[in-house]
Order: structure tokens, then C-alpha cells, then sequence
């Protein structure tokens, strides 16, 4: 298992969070939290909600000031060079907005062009991460008309359009229909092997499992284990591990007599 | 039990309200503009009260439809008006359109600017002649307040309904503009299409209007003529029930209609980051209809207020219609980064974007308003006639469209206002958050913040002629370049914060926060500065800014509660200027206050936690 904050020796780190704490008023949303992502890993962060996933993840790449702690991708200090640690990222947030007025294939063009690519590099990439994803006959309409589910694909483009070495996605899975599902984990298993990282939250157990080699729990704001999924699991399900690990007691057996007709 | 249901609806709906409002007051900033509004609004209700003191009850006519249009058009500029609860919320519950409409309506009421108008509609009781006039004030003054708050609702609805096409939206541009533009200037077309006789033509005009409706019912009674009494108050109610069945029609079109953009015309091309990000910007202007509506009030105003003393024949105001079409452009964009959002996310994700971004937001300003103004200036100042206008007004369009590309950056980026992200907007067009007041304050700022920038070329043209044009065109280009730079060191130091603030609003822990520095200060200190500042507009405004435009404008009938003008000779000034000295040591010392005690504070601004 992976001490966290520690390093494992002999393997670059994709994504290096030490310390890592916000606060909110009374309330430490994220409390020192440290974690480790080895190079090539598919890295899943589990947790209850409100646990602190997405804050850590905004922290992680440079969307919230973190108030303590550092966080390094690839060695590079997101928040002292944060131009050279944006290069080496790419970023699904959970719920931000977009470009609204502007149609799919627009958004990847533009961004595109704002990263500096050549124009005909931007519109081949843009062309084949649209046919992938299935959104390359919404020409005609704008993101602000698009479902949840087909802003999350968009959302995915945006992420790899600059070929970047390390993927944070935050729920990536969510709203998405299982073909286009099934889509985006075949892509991302191919970004895996094509050498990059990929950090995910999630709080789909069965997901997680089935997707990641390694994983993190997060829970009020720290990292309550981390390590291989099997080492994690502990030889139970992952479901059953990570109940026990957020100390947190299934209910809904009890009350509620009034549902009853 | 339709009743009952109306009833239990309501009462629950105020409550909601109120408890937002509650909430509303723990945050320092929209506690500020809440007591802003609430003092300006006051001050104005009291002139109201005053007029009706003096019995001259023209004026009152006038002076309550100008609180009607205030409700008409202020949500155009407060973006969507009241919004804390949106019809949205309440899709799913098993009420009928009039119950919902109904409750809302009640919950309308709970608020500051109805008090306010409330307050305002006392004017009523008061001019009534005796007591029985006074007493049918009491119904007619409900009924007209409802009246008030219904037109506000309705016309929310209808910019709704029209903002969902392009020529809907022009058109609503064009009305509003008029409608603006009439307040300031329709004098001329008084007199010369109705009478000379501006004022009685306007104290009839504003008793035909439903905002005359209850003084006229209040006069009647005075007169004793019953009949037209209960016309007036049977008109009142007869409207109110028009508009809120109207309303209700509007709202079941409004919670079931589709929010998805027109169909795309030209796709978006470019070569380079700078061309990407001005290509995205432009579509911002043609594709989404508030831009365009906004663009399209701006132009019309300037030129509605310039053109119409034409009607008498009046040509001097002609070459000022650019100047002023930019002026209002730029109040209308003050907050660019806050439409769009935590959209923000992409540029600040993308290394180097803050600079082509900025840039882009200036030049797509220039475009959309430089090649028109210059047009509309070169043909007007030459219909004109007046040469020598010539030399001011190209001195002072560059000038001002420079001033104002720039500081529409800066205002976006330092004074960033929340939104609601477009894709969790209400089906209300206009609405942009729940921060109507600071909406409305930073368009009156940019208004005045503007029209300053072309002073050095005003007061150039005005001595040396035609040098002031390279001034001009000089302190513009500086005040684009300037101010556009401001705004890029801004994003890339403070990105992430302006991120988080236009994610989370300013929510009571971050408040928590900035006012942690100002709990350490002794209590005496505290409650001084904000005594100053809640107060230091008084001897500002009223007693120094007001009594000077008087003495400079030789008005010497009016001396009011203005101190300064109960004094002989240079006394006055001296009292003025005592007067503004207080006013602006006030505002320093509680703003001194504050800023300290912010430093004092522990980190940054944040705000709250998301999973």
C-alpha cells in the first residue's frame, strides 16, 4: 500500500498532492490530504458526497487556490508554474459552464486555436473526437441545447483535444447512456496504454472497480486509504470496504411508514 | 377551497422568501447594495410624500408614472428584477397557473422596493382633499401598488417571450429605448405634436396612464364625484386582473418552453489563439439574443435621446447620439466574465488564454459598436450643421469607445458580478443570479466611469480645437491598453478566485471570512465606520452635489432642507464645500476601516465546499 503523501520509489508520479487543505469558513473541506498517482496508473478517488473530491480535483489542476499543501503534476508545481503544469493536463470538471453559444464542434476548434495548435491539426483532432464521441451530426446546435450527458462527452473532447499526459475527470460517467459509457472507457483504456495517467471520481463502486488499478478514499476531507484495488478491497468488495472505511451505516430500513399505501 | 389552497400557497411562498431574504442579509456585499437601494429608494419616496405635501398633484401624476416605468424597465437593467423564486421551483407541484401566479404575486410584496413603493403611495393618502378622499386612498394605493408590481411581472414575461426570436428582441430594444429616452427628452415631442403646454399635457397624459388611475379616484373623492371614483378603482382592479391572468398564460409558456440556441449560420474559423478567441467573442454578440438586444437598446438610445428635440427643430443635441449609444453599450456590458459564467474554467485550464481572451472581449466591443457610433456621428454632427461640433465629437468618440472597451474588461473581471450559468438558467432571459442590486449599481458606476474617460479630450477640443482628435484617439488607445492590461494581470494572478466566486456566489462562509478582520475591531469602531458609510451620502449628495448644480444652474426658488442655500453670498459655498469635505472623510474613514480590517483577514476569498 501506498504511505499517503509518500512516494514510491522508482516510479514518476503523474499527480502529486501534499498536504493539500481548504477552508471554509469552520468547516477544513480538505484536510491535509496527500495522494499519489504513479505514471500509467488509472487512478479512481472514492468518496461519500461531500467528502472533498471535488475540491481536491479543483486544487489539483489549478481552479481553486488551495489555502496549504502543494500539488505537483509530472514534478511540475500546478500552482507556482501553473502555465507549464496546464500544458501536461486535461481537465473534465463536474457542472461548469461552457461556451453555450457556440456549437460542439466550435468549442473544440476554439480552445484548440487558444492552445496554440496549428489550425488543420485542431480540425482533424476536433473532426475524430466528435465522431468518436457521437456528437459530430449536432452541427447544428449550440452547447447550451445540449443534454447533460452530451456535455460530459464534450467535456471528455475538451480533456484530450490537447493530447495531454495526464486525464482529471470529475464524474465522468454521470448522465452518460451505456454505449457512449462504454465508448469513453475504451477510450480512456487506450489513453492508458498509449502511456497516460488518469485521475477519476466516482462514487459508482462497480465502475471504479471494473475501470481503475488504483484507488483513494476520501472521506471528510482525507484520505482514509489508498493503494492497488485489491489491496484496498481487502478481500471483500470494494462497496463493503469503502462503507466500512467512511464509517458510515446503511439506512432507509427504518421510518418512512408513510411511503406505504 | 380554491381560496384556501391561494391562501396556504402564498403564505408559504412569502415565508420562502423571507428566509432568503434573511440569508440575503448575512452577505456584507448585498447588505451594502440592499441599504443602498433602500436609501436611494427612500430618499425618492420622500420627494414623492413632499410633492403631495405641496398639493401640486400634476406633478404627483407625473412623479408616480415615473415609479411605474421604474418598475416597468428596472428589470432590464437589474437583471430580470426579483427573481428568488423562480416559477421553475414550482413545476411539479400540483397548483393551477392562477394559484402559482397568485402566490407569487403575494410573495412579490415582501420585499424592500415594495415597501419602498408603499411608502411612495402614502403620497396618495396625502393629497387626498379630506377625509373620505384620504380614506379611498387607502384602497386605491393597495390596488395601484399591485398594479405596479403586476406591470413589473408581466413585463419580465413578455421580454421572455420576445427574447426568444431575434426580431422579439430588437423590438423589445427598440420600445425600451424609446420609453428611456421619452423620460429625458419627450418634451419635445410634447410640444411639438400635442401642446405648448408641456406640463398640463403631461399631468393629463400620466392621469389617462393606469399609474394615474388611483389619484384620480383620490381627486374624484375630494370632489365628491362618486361615479368616476369607482371608474378609476374598478379600472385599477379590472387591470390588475387583466395582467394577472396575462401573467399566468405567460408563465405556463415560460416553465415548459425550450432554452436551445437558433440554428448556426456561419461556423466558427480562425488561425491563431488571437483570431479563435475573437471569432468565439463576435458569436457572443450575434448569436446570443440578450447580447444583441442590449446592443441594439444601446445604439436606439443614443439615438431616441439625441434626436427627438428635433421635433422642435432642435439640432444641437444630433452630433452626441454616438457618444451616448457608447456610453450605454458599456454600461450594458460591465459584466462579461459574469454572463459567461464558470465558463471561465476553459480559458483559465488553458496556458497563455487570459491575454486573447481580454483582448478579444475588447475588440468584439469595438466591432460591434465603433463602426455604427462612428457612422451615426459622422452623418448626424453633418445633418447638424454645426461646425463647430465637428472638432468635439471626433475628439471625444475614440476617446470614449477606447474608455469603454477598456473598462468594460476591467469592470467584468474586478467587479465580476454572479450569474446563473446559462445552462441552469430560469426561462426569465433577462435574470441573471439574485444579485439584481449590484447589477444595477455597477450600470449606474460604468455610466458615470465612461463618460469620464473622454474628459481630457473634452477639455482639449474645447481649447485647442481640432488638437483634441489625437488626444482623443491618444487617451483612447491608452485606456484600451490600459485597462485591458489590468484586466489580463488580474486573471492570471487571481483566475482561480473569480472562478470560485462566479461558482459558489459569495456564500456566508467566505463572508465568515472577510469579516473576520472586522469582528477582531472594538465594537465602537465597527459600528462608527458603518455609520459613515451608511450615512456620508447625505452631506455628499443632497447637501453639496445637489446645492451646487442649483447655484450653477441659477436656480434660487428651491431651497428645500439644502443648508448650504440658507446662507448669503460666497457663504453657501463654503458651506458646500464643508459639506462635501464631510461627506468624502466620511466615506474614507469607513472605507479605510473596512479595508484594513480585510487585510487583517485570515487567506484569500473562498467560498463554499462542493463534494
Amino acid at each position: 500500500m501506498t504511505v499517503p503523501g509518500g512516494k514510491v520509489f522508482g516510479m514518476e508520479q503523474a499527480l502529486e498532492l501534499v498536504g493539500l487543505t481548504k477552508v471554509f469558513g469552520d468547516e477544513r473541506a480538505v484536510d491535509e490530504l496527500s495522494l499519489s498517482v504513479p505514471s500509467g496508473s488509472f487512478f479512481g478517488v472514492l468518496g461519500p458526497n461531500g467528502a472533498g473530491k471535488t475540491t481536491s480535483l479543483s486544487m489539483a489542476v489549478g481552479l481553486l487556490r488551495p489555502d496549504g499543501g502543494t500539488a505537483r503534476i509530472f514534478g511540475v508545481d500546478v500552482w507556482r508554474e501553473p502555465t507549464k503544469a496546464k500544458a501536461l493536463v486535461g481537465v473534465l470538471p463536474d457542472g461548469l459552464g461552457m461556451p453555450e453559444r457556440l456549437t460542439g464542434r466550435e468549442v473544440l476548434t476554439y480552445l484548440g486555436l487558444l492552445r496554440g495548435l496549428p489550425e488543420d491539426e485542431v480540425g482533424r483532432r476536433t473532426a475524430e473526437l466528435l465522431e468518436v464521441l457521437e456528437l459530430d451530426h449536432e452541427d447544428d446546435k449550440q452547447v447550451i441545447g445540449y443534454s447533460t450527458g452530451m456535455r460530459k462527452k464534450l467535456g471528455l473532447a475538451v480533456a484530450l483535444l490537447h493530447a495531454p499526459r495526464l486525464l482529471v475527470l470529475d464524474e465522468p460517467f454521470e448522465a452518460v447512456d451505456p454505449v457512449s459509457a462504454a465508448t469513453i472507457r475504451t477510450i480512456l483504456h487506450r489513453f492508458i496504454a498509449g502511456g497516460g495517467s488518469v485521475v477519476m471520481s466516482s462514487h459508482v463502486m462497480a465502475l471504479v472497480e471494473q475501470l481503475c488499478d488504483r484507488v483513494a478514499v476520501v472521506a471528510d476531507g482525507k484520505v482514509v486509504a489508498a493503494g492497488t484495488v485489491s489491496e484496498v478491497r481487502a478481500g471483500g468488495t470494494l462497496e463493503d470496504a469503502f462503507v466500512s472505511l467512511v464509517g458510515a451505516s446503511t439506512r432507509g430500513a427504518d421510518g418512512l411508514t408513510w411511503l406505504s399505501h | 377551497m380554491a381560496l384556501a389552497l391561494t391562501y396556504n400557497t402564498s403564505h408559504t411562498l412569502v415565508r420562502m422568501r423571507l428566509a432568503a431574504f434573511r440569508h440575503a442579509l448575512q452577505d456584507q456585499l448585498r447588505l451594502t447594495w440592499i441599504v443602498t437601494g433602500g436609501f436611494v429608494g427612500l430618499v425618492l419616496a420622500g420627494g414623492t410624500i413632499w410633492v403631495a405635501v405641496k398639493g401640486d398633484t400634476d406633478v404627483l401624476a407625473v412623479v408616480l408614472a415615473v415609479w411605474m416605468l421604474g418598475w416597468v424597465v428596472g428589470p432590464l437593467f437589474a437583471g430580470g428584477g426579483d427573481e428568488t423564486l423562480k416559477p421553475e421551483y414550482f413545476t411539479m407541484m400540483p397548483l393551477s397557473p392562477r394559484t402559482l401566479s397568485t402566490g407569487l404575486l403575494v410573495a412579490a410584496l415582501a420585499g424592500v422596493a415594495p415597501i419602498i413603493s408603499l411608502i411612495a403611495l402614502h403620497s396618495l393618502v396625502i393629497a387626498g382633499a379630506n377625509v373620505v378622499a384620504a380614506l379611498v386612498a387607502v384602497p386605491a394605493l393597495l390596488l395601484q401598488l399591485f398594479c405596479f408590481i403586476l406591470a413589473s411581472r408581466l413585463a419580465v414575461a413578455v421580454y421572455g417571450v420576445l427574447l426568444q426570436v431575434r426580431a422579439g428582441a430588437v423590438i423589445a430594444a427598440l420600445v425600451n429605448a424609446f420609453i428611456l429616452a421619452f423620460t429625458a427628452q419627450g418634451w419635445a415631442l410634447i410640444v411639438a405634436f400635442v401642446s405648448t403646454d408641456v406640463q398640463g399635457t403631461m399631468a393629463r397624459a400620466a392621469r389617462i396612464a393606469p399609474s394615474g388611475w388611483g389619484l384620480v379616484a383620490v381627486e374624484a373623492a375630494g370632489r365628491g364625484d362618486w361615479p368616476r371614483v369607482l371608474a378609476a378603482l374598478a379600472g385599477l382592479v379590472v387591470l390588475g386582473v387583466v395582467m394577472l391572468v396575462a401573467w399566468s398564460a405567460l408563465l405556463v409558456r415560460r416553465t415548459t418552453a425550450s432554452r436551445a440556441g437558433g440554428k448556426v449560420r456561419r461556423p466558427l474559423g480562425g488561425t491563431n489563439p488571437r483570431s479563435g478567441a475573437g471569432a468565439k467573442e463576435l458569436r457572443s454578440w450575434t448569436r446570443d439574443l440578450l447580447y444583441g438586444h442590449k446592443a441594439v437598446f444601446a445604439i436606439s438610445y443614443g439615438l431616441f435621446f439625441c434626436m427627438m428635440p428635433l421635433a422642435l427643430g432642435w439640432k444641437a443635441m444630433l452630433p452626441w447620439a454616438g457618444p451616448a449609444a457608447v456610453v450605454m453599450a458599456a454600461a450594458m456590458s460591465a459584466n462579461l466574465y459574469g454572463a459567461d459564467g464558470t465558463a471561465l474554467w476553459t480559458t483559465l485550464m488553458t496556458p497563455g488564454a487570459n491575454g486573447p481572451d481580454v483582448r478579444a472581449r475588447q475588440r468584439a466591443f469595438l466591432l460591434v459598436f465603433g463602426p455604427i457610433t462612428l457612422v451615426i456621428t459622422l452623418l448626424l454632427t453633418w445633418w447638424s450643421g454645426y461646425a463647430g461640433a465637428w472638432p468635439l465629437v471626433l475628439s471625444v468618440l475614440p476617446a470614449l469607445l477606447g474608455g469603454a472597451a477598456g473598462l468594460v474588461v476591467a469592470s467584468s473581471v474586478y467587479a465580476a458580478v454572479p450569474t446563473t450559468d446559462a445552462h441552469k438558467r430560469s426561462g426569465n432571459p433577462l435574470n441573471s443570479g439574485e444579485n439584481e442590486g449590484e447589477t444595477m449599481g455597477i450600470v449606474y458606476v460604468m455610466l458615470v466611469l465612461v463618460a469620464s474617460t473622454c474628459a481630457p479630450a473634452l477639455i482639449a477640443a474645447l481649447n485647442v480645437g481640432w488638437w483634441g482628435v489625437p488626444i482623443g484617439v491618444l487617451s483612447g488607445v491608452l485606456a484600451w491598453w490600459y485597462f485591458g492590461r489590468l484586466a489580463i494581470r488580474r486573471l492570471d494572478r487571481r483566475g482561480p478566485e473569480l472562478l470560485t466566486l462566479l461558482r459558489h456566489g459569495r456564500s456566508p462562509a467566505e463572508q465568515a471570512r472577510k469579516t473576520a478582520g472586522l469582528d477582531a475591531l472594538p465594537k465602537w469602531k465597527r459600528t462608527m465606520a458603518g455609520l459613515c458609510l451608511g450615512f456620508a451620502a447625505i452631506p455628499l449628495f443632497p447637501q453639496a452635489v445637489v446645492p451646487a448644480i442649483f447655484k450653477l444652474t441659477g436656480n434660487d426658488d428651491t431651497r428645500s432642507w439644502f443648508l448650504a442655500l440658507y446662507q448669503t453670498g460666497p457663504w453657501q459655498w463654503v458651506v458646500i464645500v464643508l459639506m462635501a469635505a464631510l461627506g468624502l472623510s466620511m466615506y474614507a474613514f469607513g472605507g479605510l476601516t473596512y479595508y484594513h480590517a480585510k487585510k487583517r483577514a485570515p487567506g484569500a476569498s473562498v467560498a463554499a465546499a462542493a463534494g
